[in-house]
């Protein structure tokens, strides 16, 4: 393991761990083993049944109890022992949400690593990007304020498992291992690899047509990998490497290239800004961009994914997205 | 036999005992569905070492250090060892965690050592072994891995011994500990420089007792620029004279450094405040002032990142432009640098971290461009 300035080390106690949290732990007051229905079920089998005789299945026992009077009354308790679980599981989720506090504190928490534009970027003059954008209008529609706090790129989750922000916007690739402790939105941005045509192209649809034909990439890169990689399915692809994307596609645009596979950000930019060029509307990759919260908040996340939704379908978040990384 | 299991109660035997039938037929059928199934279980994947293989390169100087201590799967071991070899990599650096091997009774558990080694040697590398790591049985209750203190000093040098007997001819050198000017390293106790002398002074006699081919490599010191009083570390130069002040000069071979290019181009100038590649120099310069002048330096770690998001990294093609030319570098200059091995070849999982974009290949070992580069720049493309 290495250690950089400014990277120190995080020691024990730190990552996975939440010291800024000063709630009870949410655990039922029994063990789950404590709640098994087998000796129950055992007392009400009828006598002639073999004593190894298989037990029944849990449901079929509990309601064999109601056979007797005692059993009823046995069984009730464990009818309100469950249903009294239930309840606690019920507050527990409320208690933990932190949707109530946010509503009530009449402000949006946001963590984010300002050094990654156009997501992100504080360049002195105050923060501003498309996250930032994205921020705003989910905050406005959700009818909150909106606060931006900083943290370093990998400092971010435990950012929000310490609670000190209340989600995540910072262009941040869903992690499926991470979903234990964390949530995501739905996604609101792909940024794979994206394959990037001249505007006359007809006859590229995807990688597959590339047979025969040259792709630019920037050498190193994931689109460089993957190119390899179907360069080995498809016949006389030929890999061009360029030292960065930008080079890459401005091969496409003077012919020196048939395509270009780079991710979707640096294309788009790339297209804003420059004419005679397309991309192609199936990306080659997946990375998608999402929101993040803490596993328990998921009456936050609700409101996250319904407030998403209300941008797509009012086509704000289009209108956001084209405006930082063009059309 | 069936009638062993008639009930007791003669109101309805004939039942039960036709149930009993049908159990007892039932369990003969499902013993042998077993045995079927067992039978027709395809033999465990047998992996061998196979024959001696070479390692082919251009630049001996071209080192890996690979991450096999949490790679369960032996043909992962194998399938990277034999990467290595094929990019034209002499060396591997490999950590062995003490904590994972030596049991409170005394003993020790080989396998995965055996494997890993066994495996390196039939590739043709050389192995560098950095041993760490304390058992639970050799450090005070609730303290962390890393922490090893003077009372465990013996219990270490009596491993390492171990370690360097039972690879005799398949082991090149050991490094002692890892990073020891960083307080992490130890585990977050004030540990010294006069402490890892001690340390060293323990160990060194102990190994080159049990094996005197093996080399002893002192330090692997992280590059930092923590000033004296800092409770994360302290400056790697500063440490690294502090250490021949209390007399670690006798107690190593071999000097393993770090040394990170992050932001900088590989030939950028050294300078005492900066953090780069060729602060080796700077290294070479505090043993030279100590007269150790014969002592060659192992660049245990080294390399760039090209993760996208991490504000030290650099572009894919920077990284590989400046792993390249460092390599170069060091050959042609650094006459007193007996080999560089790039953090890291592989991971055994995804980190989902900029660490990942350290690596020449994927966990499903694919290889990276710069795999690819280092494999043409070695001669094995």
């Amino acid at each position: 393991m290495i250690k950089f300035p400014g990277n120190r080390p995080v020691g024990a106690g730190q990552a996975g761990n939440h010291p800024g949290r000063d709630k009870p732990p949410c655990l039922p007051p029994v063990s789950p083993a404590c709640y098994g229905v087998g000796r129950d079920g055992a007392e009400a089998r009828p006598s002639g049944w073999p004593r190894s005789w298989p037990r029944r299945p849990a449901p079929t026992q509990f309601w064999i109890g109601f056979r007797s009077f005692g059993g009823y009354a046995k069984n009730s308790l464990w009818f309100i022992a469950i249903f009294g679980m239930m309840l606690w599981q019920i507050g527990c989720s409320a208690a933990d949400d932190s949707w109530e506090r946010v509503q009530t504190a009449g402000v949006l928490r946001v963590g984010l690593d300002p050094t990654y534009p156009p997501f992100e970027v504080d360049d002195g003059s105050g923060v501003y990007g498309l996250d930032v954008d994205l921020a705003k209008a989910i905050a406005d529609d959700l009818g909150l304020e909106v606060q931006f706090v900083y943290f370093g790129y990998d400092g971010l989750y435990d950012a929000l498992a310490t609670e000190q922000v209340d989600v995540l916007i910072s262009a941040l690739v869903i992690i499926p291992e991470r979903t234990r402790d964390f949530s995501y939105s739905e996604p609101y941005f792909n940024a794979g690899e994206i394959l990037i045509v001249p505007a006359d192209n007809e006859t590229i649809t995807s990688m597959a047509d590339l047979g025969g034909r040259t792709v630019a990439v920037e050498l190193g890169s994931l689109g460089h990998v993957e190119a390899t990689e179907w360069a080995k399915r498809v016949a006389d692809l030929e890999i061009l490497t360029f030292a960065t994307a930008v080079e890459a596609m401005t091969a496409v645009q003077q012919g020196k290239a048939h395509a270009a596979l780079t991710d979707a950000i640096s294309g788009r930019l790339f297209l804003r800004d420059h004419d005679g060029l397309n991309r192609l509307p199936q990306s080659v990759t997946v990375e998608p961009f999402a929101l993040v919260v803490r596993s328990e908040d998921r009456q936050l996340l609700t409101m996250l994914n319904q407030s998403l939704a209300t941008l797509q379908q009012s086509g704000q978040l289009d209108q956001i997205e084209a405006e930082w990384l063009g059309p | 036999m069936v009638g062993r299991f008639l009930p007791v109660c003669p109101a309805n035997g004939i039942v039960t005992a036709q149930l009993n039938r049908l159990r007892f037929r039932g369990g003969l059928r499902l013993l042998l569905l077993i045995a079927l199934i067992t039978l027709l279980q395809p033999d465990p994947l047998l992996i061998v070492p196979g024959p001696p293989q070479t390692v082919q390169t251009s630049h001996p100087i071209v080192g890996v250090h690979t991450r096999l201590t949490d790679e369960v799967e032996e043909w992962k071991i194998q399938r990277s060892l034999e990467m290595v070899r094929q990019m034209g990599s002499p060396w591997i650096v490999e950590l062995f965690p003490w904590a994972y091997y030596h049991a409170a009774d005394g003993g020790i558990a080989w396998d995965h050592p055996d494997m890993v080694i066994n495996h390196a040697h039939a590739q043709g590398l050389k192995v560098i072994a950095r041993i760490g790591l304390t058992p639970g049985w050799a450090r005070p209750p609730d303290t962390p891995l890393n922490y090893l203190d003077a009372t465990a000093y013996d219990d270490f040098a009596e491993f390492a011994a171990r370690f360097a007997a039972r690879y005799q001819g398949k082991l090149a050198a050991i490094i002692v500990g890892n990073e020891p000017n960083l307080s992490y390293e130890w585990g977050y106790r004030e540990g010294t420089a006069v402490d890892y002398t001690n340390l060293l002074k323990t160990v060194y006699p102990a190994i080159k007792a049990a094996n005197p081919d093996v080399l002893v490599l002192g330090g692997a010191l992280a590059p930092t620029l923590e000033p004296a009083g800092s409770p994360w570390g302290l400056n790697d130069l500063e440490y690294l004279d502090q250490m021949y002040a209390a007399g670690a000069a006798d107690y190593f071979d071999g000097l393993a450094v770090h040394s990170y290019g992050l932001t900088f181009p590989a030939l950028a100038d050294p300078g005492p405040e900066i953090l780069n590649f060729r602060r080796v120099e700077l290294v070479r310069e505090v043993m030279l002032r100590h007269g150790d002048a014969n002592t060659q330096i192992y660049i245990t770690e080294f390399g760039w990142n090209d993760h996208p998001r991490w504000t030290m990294a650099v572009r894919p093609g920077q990284r590989i432009q400046n792993t390249l030319d460092a390599l170069t570098y060091a050959e042609a200059n650094w006459p007193y640098v007996a080999m560089i091995a790039i953090w890291a070849f592989r991971f055994p999982a995804p980190t989902k971290s900029y660490m990942d974009n350290f690596t020449l290949v994927t966990p499903e070992f694919v290889t990276k461009p710069i795999y690819t580069e280092l494999q043409r720049f070695t001669g094995n493309d």
